[in-house]
């Protein structure tokens, strides 16, 4: 598992006035207006969003992964290099080699009718093609022991069906890392699973960041998960960056109103308050505060 | 997501307001017109226009059978007999008893058309009861008319039709009958998931706090939802009785009075099939001509619910 | 998986309960003497009284019932009068020529409607799809005697390449293949389109997408293989509706299946013979769909294996 990092060290990703626009039932659409950022390599960046904010539909888009007859794509995004909004076909070298996807829901990602070995094995066979079937399975293995699963090599022969969302999620990481990438995509990578889980996941992917030096894009509307994994943080609304910068920075000292509500939003437990003194008590109706 | 306009793109940008300089849009017209929307659009307009059109043109000289400038369908004149077509003021020429085919047809057709409506009517209302009961009550009616449907699915219906006219005789009512049982299951089945979807919804809670006996809450509220879905499908049936009906005339378990309907005709006209090529294939003509209609106007109406519902992408691009 | 087996095992009881049952009910129905059907039209009172006896037709309605079924369970299923046989024994000699056409039918519709169904759902709303659209609209409006009459007069009659009837070589099948396979073709390949259609929106294809996955691969791996198992029970219930156009196209092409011996049976109100034919068309029909869906499980693992989540 390595990751054949450019000899000229050009960024990772290197997007620049993105636009993308959806022809929809209801009209036009413009659900990325204007966002440039850039990925270097062993660096986290995160995009951070509420709903409908355009975080993911950036990640899809780069990825040129929404359909042609919906989106129009326009500005530029650089894999290395290659810039696959000028070049719709160069994509297809792209996907799965230098970047790879990670995606939301683990329990939907994979197909229901194969078996798990059969989809890790043929991601390895993409990549480094005329290996023998012993030499395919034994990278699975590898990969899988890599992700910390447990007796990965009776899970091979297990359907999706059969794996919980955790297990899943780190058999998708090990799928994504199959193709050894230069760069993750990890499109809210946590949300789909339960909290306790959440943790390791991110966990695992930094560990990977350490030990190869992968880039990743960080989408996610979690500022928990932002604030432990990110180098930079771009605040999304919109369409459009509000604020950038270093995750310190943001996270301690944001500068956009926005930023400020984003951050405002987690739930914070004030005084124990049964007799409803508290300033923050809600006013029960019709009374008067 | 900024929706900046609602509409072809201006190339000029936004009505929206802010201080980054609007960017102008990379939307083209050829873009535009090659997009899935648009394409969906254009397609389920022309199946309608079709449609409606190839409908219209069976339905109304049908309808208008009695009132038009042609003989009478049982008018036999030896001297006449098998004339093509366009000779002698016979549109569709005339068959073997002189008589004019277009106005057996026309008048056939009333018969036909009448027995259709009634048969997806027929079906349609005992397809919405059964189906609305199995969905909205579920336990031992669900159970029921579950089994039902599934039990029915492997009927050799064709043949227990021809074994019912067999018995009970050719006549309207019991052909009638016949294809209503062929196709309750249908709309049974799609009113049945409707109306399971629809119980879920919050209207349905609050109407049983507001103390509404579910009958009427059913009634009322549920139903009036799942109609128009189910209607749909009701209209596509009328394609599949009409040929239905033909294929028991043809076998001559059709009605026979008043008149022959379109698949007694064709097959009186079989035997004179290489002589007199006109017989069997405009009768035919006609019947693929308004099948064609209703099944070109039902896919269309449905392409056009289906949009309204809401656009499905591919990944998660709804999310953000 | 054994609930499933189960499960199927018993709907298909089901189903045969039922139409023996709804069998036994009609003919009681009907208007006229119940012992006239079974008769043959020149019966003499004396044999009236006979077959009255044989069938109990003058016993309450439940006794009646159990001697109808114990009849059918030692295959016993009346004697038809035209062709002075058991009514069993003519059915099942003609039963071979109808299986021979609708397997023939499938296969042949099979063959031509996936991959047409697989070309449309890749051209999804294209210009090119709404033609091949309308042609499939157009292959299942039209009615499968006409079809089967106008294929007759061109391909025997004017250009005399086939036969025009029976069975006397296998060139005799073409024709009413082709002719039921035309509405079957139009349906299934629409069929395809819409499964397919649904794979290609599911996320996992995209997320193989992603993976740089051949567009190729994506088709026939992903999408199809996960079409598969709503494919092969949607075939299953075709096969039911399928033996309506089987029936007719027999007709036309006096092919010596059930399907024409049917019709003849009703014209001489051979009424133990159009009995027979019902039965056993639905005990085969419940057979062949209880043996599609028991292939089920094969395709598909969250069947097959239940659904328990490991860890």
């Amino acid at each position: 598992m390595t990751a054949e990092f450019d000899a000229a060290d050009r960024p990772l990703l290197e997007v620049e006035d993105l636009q993308i626009e959806l022809m929809t039932e209801a009209g036009i659409v413009r659900a990325v207006d204007g966002v440039s950022f850039v990925i270097r390599q062993g660096e986290t960046v995160t995009i951070i969003g509420e709903s409908g904010s355009g975080k993911s539909t950036t990640a899809m888009g780069i990825l040129r992964l929404l359909p042609p007859e919906l989106a129009v794509l326009s500005g530029t995004a650089r894999f290395q290099g290659v810039d696959v909004i000028a070049d719709p076909r160069a994509v297809r070298e792209v996907r799965g080699r230098t970047v790879s996807l990670i995606p939301q829901d683990p329990m939907t990602a994979l197909s229901p009718v194969h078996t798990i070995g059969q989809q890790l094995r043929e991601a390895v066979r993409l990549r480094h093609r005329g290996l023998s079937r012993a030499e395919t399975v034994a990278r699975s293995v590898d990969l899988l022991a890599r992700m910390h699963i447990p007796d990965p090599a009776s899970q091979l022969g297990k359907y999706p069906h059969q794996l919980s969302g955790g297990m899943l999620q780190r058999v998708l990481i090990a799928i994504a890392l199959a193709g050894s990438p230069v760069l993750l995509v990890a499109d809210e990578p946590t949300s789909a699973l339960d909290v306790t889980v959440q943790a390791g996941i991110l966990g695992l992917l930094l560990e990977v960041q350490e030990n190869i030096g992968i880039g990743i894009l960080m989408i996610t509307h979690d500022i928990g998960v932002a604030r432990l994994v990110s180098d930079r943080i771009h605040v999304m609304k919109d369409g459009r960056f509000v604020e950038s910068g270093e995750a310190e920075q943001i996270v301690n000292a944001p500068r956009d109103p926005y930023t400020r509500k984003l951050l405002a939003a987690v739930p914070r437990l004030g005084p124990w308050d049964e007799d409803g003194e508290s300033p923050d008590a809600p006013v029960a109706l019709g009374e008067p505060r | 997501m900024t929706a900046t306009t609602v509409g072809p793109a201006d190339g000029s940008g936004s009505g929206d307001t802010a201080a980054p300089a609007a960017r102008p849009s990379a939307v083209t017209a050829k873009d535009l017109a090659r997009s899935g929307a648009v394409r969906r659009r254009k397609s389920a307009r022309l199946k309608i226009w079709i449609g409606s059109v190839g409908v219209a043109l069976v339905v109304l000289p049908v309808a208008l059978a009695g009132v038009l400038p042609i003989p009478g369908p049982d008018e036999q004149s030896l001297s006449l007999r098998r004339l093509p077509p366009l000779t002698g003021g016979h549109l569709f020429g005339t068959d073997q008893l002189g008589r004019d085919l277009l106005s057996r047809v026309l008048h056939g057709g009333q018969v036909s058309l009448t027995v259709g409506v009634l048969a997806i009517v027929v079906s349609g209302i005992i397809g919405l009861i059964a189906g609305a009961a199995a969905g909205f009550f579920g336990g031992w009616v669900d159970t029921v008319v579950s089994r039902l449907l599934e039990a029915q699915l492997s009927l050799p219906l064709l043949l227990m039709l021809l074994l019912v006219v067999a018995l009970f005789g050719p006549s309207i009512p019991v052909i009638t009958f016949v294809i209503a049982f062929a196709q309750w299951p249908e709309v049974a089945r799609l009113t049945r998931s409707l109306v399971l979807v629809e119980r879920e919804k919050p209207y349905v809670a609050a109407a049983r706090v507001l103390g509404l006996h579910r009958i009427t809450t059913l009634l009322r509220h549920v139903l009036p939802n799942v109609v128009k879905q189910a209607s749909l499908v009701i209209l596509l049936l009328l394609a599949q009785a009409v040929l239905l009906e033909s294929a028991l005339s043809y076998l001559g378990a059709g009605p026979q009075r008043p008149f022959a309907t379109w698949g007694r005709i064709i097959a009186d006209g079989q035997d004179y099939i290489t002589t007199s090529w006109w017989l069997v294939t405009l009768p035919g003509l006609v019947i693929v001509l308004l099948v064609v209609g209703v099944n070109l106007l039902g896919d269309g109406l449905r392409d056009r619910a289906r949009r309204r519902k809401g656009p499905q992408t591919e990944g998660k691009v709804s999310r953000a | 998986m054994v609930r499933y087996v189960a499960q199927r095992v018993g709907q298909s009881i089901l189903a045969i309960f039922l139409t023996v049952s709804t069998v036994f009910v009609l003919v009681r129905l009907a208007p006229g003497d119940p012992a006239a059907a079974y008769a043959s039209p020149l019966a003499t009172t004396a044999e009236l009284d006979r077959i009255r006896a044989q069938f109990g037709l003058d016993k309450p309605l439940i006794q009646q019932y159990g001697i109808f079924v114990q009849d059918l369970f030692h295959g016993n299923l009346g004697t038809s009068f035209s062709f002075q046989a058991p009514a069993l024994d003519v059915v099942l000699s003609r039963m071979p020529y109808t299986i021979m056409l609708a397997v023939s039918a499938i296969l042949f519709a099979a063959v031509v409607a996936i991959p047409a169904g697989v070309w449309m759902a890749r051209h999804a709303d294209t210009a090119r799809e709404l033609g091949a659209n309308v042609a499939m609209i157009a292959g299942q409006s039209m009615p499968e005697f006409w079809s089967g009459i106008m294929l007759l007069t061109i391909f025997a009659v004017l250009v005399p390449v086939l036969p025009a009837s029976g069975f006397t070589s296998w060139a005799g099948l073409v024709l009413p293949t082709v002719t039921v396979g035309i509405l079957q073709i139009a349906l299934i390949s629409r069929l395809v389109r819409r499964e397919m259609g649904a794979g290609f929106a599911a996320p996992y294809l995209t997320i193989a997408r992603a993976r740089g996955i051949s567009e190729r691969g994506l088709t026939w791996r992903y999408a199809l293989g996960n079409s598969a198992v709503p494919l092969v029970t949607a075939l299953g219930t075709r096969f039911a509706a399928m033996l309506n156009g089987v029936v007719v196209v027999e007709v036309v092409f006096a092919w010596p299946g059930v399907g024409s011996l049917v019709v003849r049976a009703l014209e001489t109100r051979d009424y133990p013979l159009i009995q027979a034919t019902v039965l056993v068309t639905a005990i085969l029909t419940v057979l062949v769909q209880l043996l599609i869906d028991l292939t089920y499980p094969l395709l598909d693992p969250r069947v097959r294996l239940g659904k328990a989540v490991a860890s």
